[in-house]
């Protein structure tokens, strides 16, 4: 509970409208808010878990350069450590309940949207990837994958058939957020 | 062996954090949530003493007074009014201080009140559990996943728990808000451990969410809460809660580890 002094505000905390709303609009707008509203929930969690962790990588280099019996292993940690940061998907208040399945489809149709605004190198982007990484186990991160890409092939041919044949493989759930925002794109 | 779990409740040398033969209470509570079921549970009991107090003098009372010797005519009242409002009340407000702090607890529990800092896939198989730690993750293929597989009964070392010591830990910080992600890949599994006051239930198809927050360094000790099957006794879970240093070289070394 030491964390709660630099957590937001609950008022700042529920304040997402601006990211939340947008959901059903279509892809370019809605990637364009996200990007806006995200550096106001960001640094508050980033903040204060960045500085635990320079604390906690630096000495720590130099502490294993004597004790490494290899040299090469040596120089291969001290590049390894900074990548880890402490951080991980916010909180997100259009999910609070125990069950997460929703919020690991919505974060990944949310990547794909953004990338398919903004293209694939956008950096913007890289943080949905992160957050559906984290939320989403790996074996459906390969379902989706692949549920997705039929949508995108399929979709502006037959859309009606495709709906249909994929509300029978994958439900309802995954169709109503995947097959929006596939038609949009076109 | 008793001796030894009674040492354990009262002689507070090192904190339950296992299982123990013969054990009567629960585990020492290492996150805020069990001290607030520890606590539930004490505060259920002053009432639950109350009443069987209570009944149990009316019992022994009537039992005494109304027999065949001492009394050969019953009495025959069927109605009283002021009795029964009390009787009725009376419990009422029993459960009413009952139920007030089991709803506190209950809503603090599911809350979503901060941003964790760590999420933690638990992946449960027929017969292990997977964890996968993607925060640090670049790309979809590369993640640090692990196995969690139970020391088989004929091969424990010295001081290891029979069936409750597995290969590969989890390795948590302290301190530090963790999100538990638990999800099954085949049946009906349960990620459960009594010292952190979690018990989840794994649905295939589904993500289920629980927060943890370890206050202090140690070892947790749970078992699998779901019936599913001839293995279903030798999947144990530990936890291994350590700073947040030590989690930080933890996975770089694991990091480096899987690279190579």
């Amino acid at each position: 509970m030491a964390a709660e002094g630099k957590v937001p505000t609950l008022a700042e905390e529920y304040s997402l409208p601006p990211k939340e709303v947008p959901v059903e609009k279509p892809a370019e707008e809605k990637s364009a808010t996200i990007t806006e509203a995200s550096p106001a929930d960001e640094p508050a969690a980033d903040v204060e878990q960045k500085s635990e962790t320079p604390e906690v990588k630096e000495p720590e280099a130099e502490e294993t350069v004597p004790a490494a019996e290899e040299s090469d292993a040596a120089p291969e940690e001290t590049e390894e450590k900074p990548e880890i940061v402490i951080e991980t998907a916010p909180a997100d208040f259009r999910f609070p309940t125990t069950n997460q399945t929703r919020h690991c489809f919505t974060r990944y149709v949310e990547y794909h949207r953004c990338v398919a605004a903004k293209g694939d190198d956008a950096p913007e982007c890289e943080k949905f990837a992160k957050y559906y990484r984290s939320l989403c186990p790996s074996e459906w991160v390969c379902t989706l994958f692949h549920a997705l890409l039929s949508f995108h092939c399929c979709s502006t041919v037959f859309p009606e058939m495709m709906r249909l044949v994929f509300s029978i493989a994958y439900g309802d759930l995954v169709v109503s957020l995947c097959f929006p925002a596939y038609l949009e794109l076109g | 062996m008793i001796l030894r779990s009674l040492s354990c409740r009262f002689l507070t040398i090192a904190l339950c954090d296992a299982a123990e033969p013969w054990q009567l209470g629960s585990q020492d509570a290492a996150t805020p949530m069990m001290q607030g079921i520890i606590d539930l549970h004490h505060d259920i009991f002053f009432f639950l003493i109350l009443i069987l107090v209570f009944v149990s003098r009316m019992l022994v009372r009537a039992l005494w007074h109304f027999n065949e010797q001492t009394n050969p005519i019953p009495q025959r009242i069927v109605h009283g009014t002021t009795i029964e409002i009390i009787r009725t009340i009376f419990p009422s407000v029993i459960l009413l201080f009952i139920a007030i702090p089991s709803f506190a607890l209950l809503y603090s529990m599911d809350g979503v009140l901060v941003d964790p800092a760590i999420t933690i896939k638990a992946i449960g198989h027929q017969w292990y559990r997977t964890y996968e730690y993607s925060d640090y993750n670049s790309s979809d293929e590369q993640s640090l996943t692990f196995d969690s597989y139970t020391i088989p009964e004929d091969d424990p070392e010295l001081g290891q728990s029979r069936l409750l010591e597995v290969d590969n830990r989890v390795v948590v910080p302290a301190k530090t808000h963790l999100r538990m992600i638990v999800t099954p890949a085949d049946v009906p599994h349960s990620w459960a451990v009594p010292s952190s006051g979690v018990k989840c239930d794994a649905v295939p198809g589904r993500s289920n969410l629980t927060s943890i927050s370890v206050q202090r360094e140690g070892v947790y000790y749970g078992q699998c809460s779901e019936i599913r099957g001839t293995n279903h006794a030798f999947t144990p879970i530990v936890v291994e809660a350590v700073t947040l240093k030590d989690y930080a070289d933890w996975v770089s070394n694991q990091l480096i580890l899987q690279t190579n």
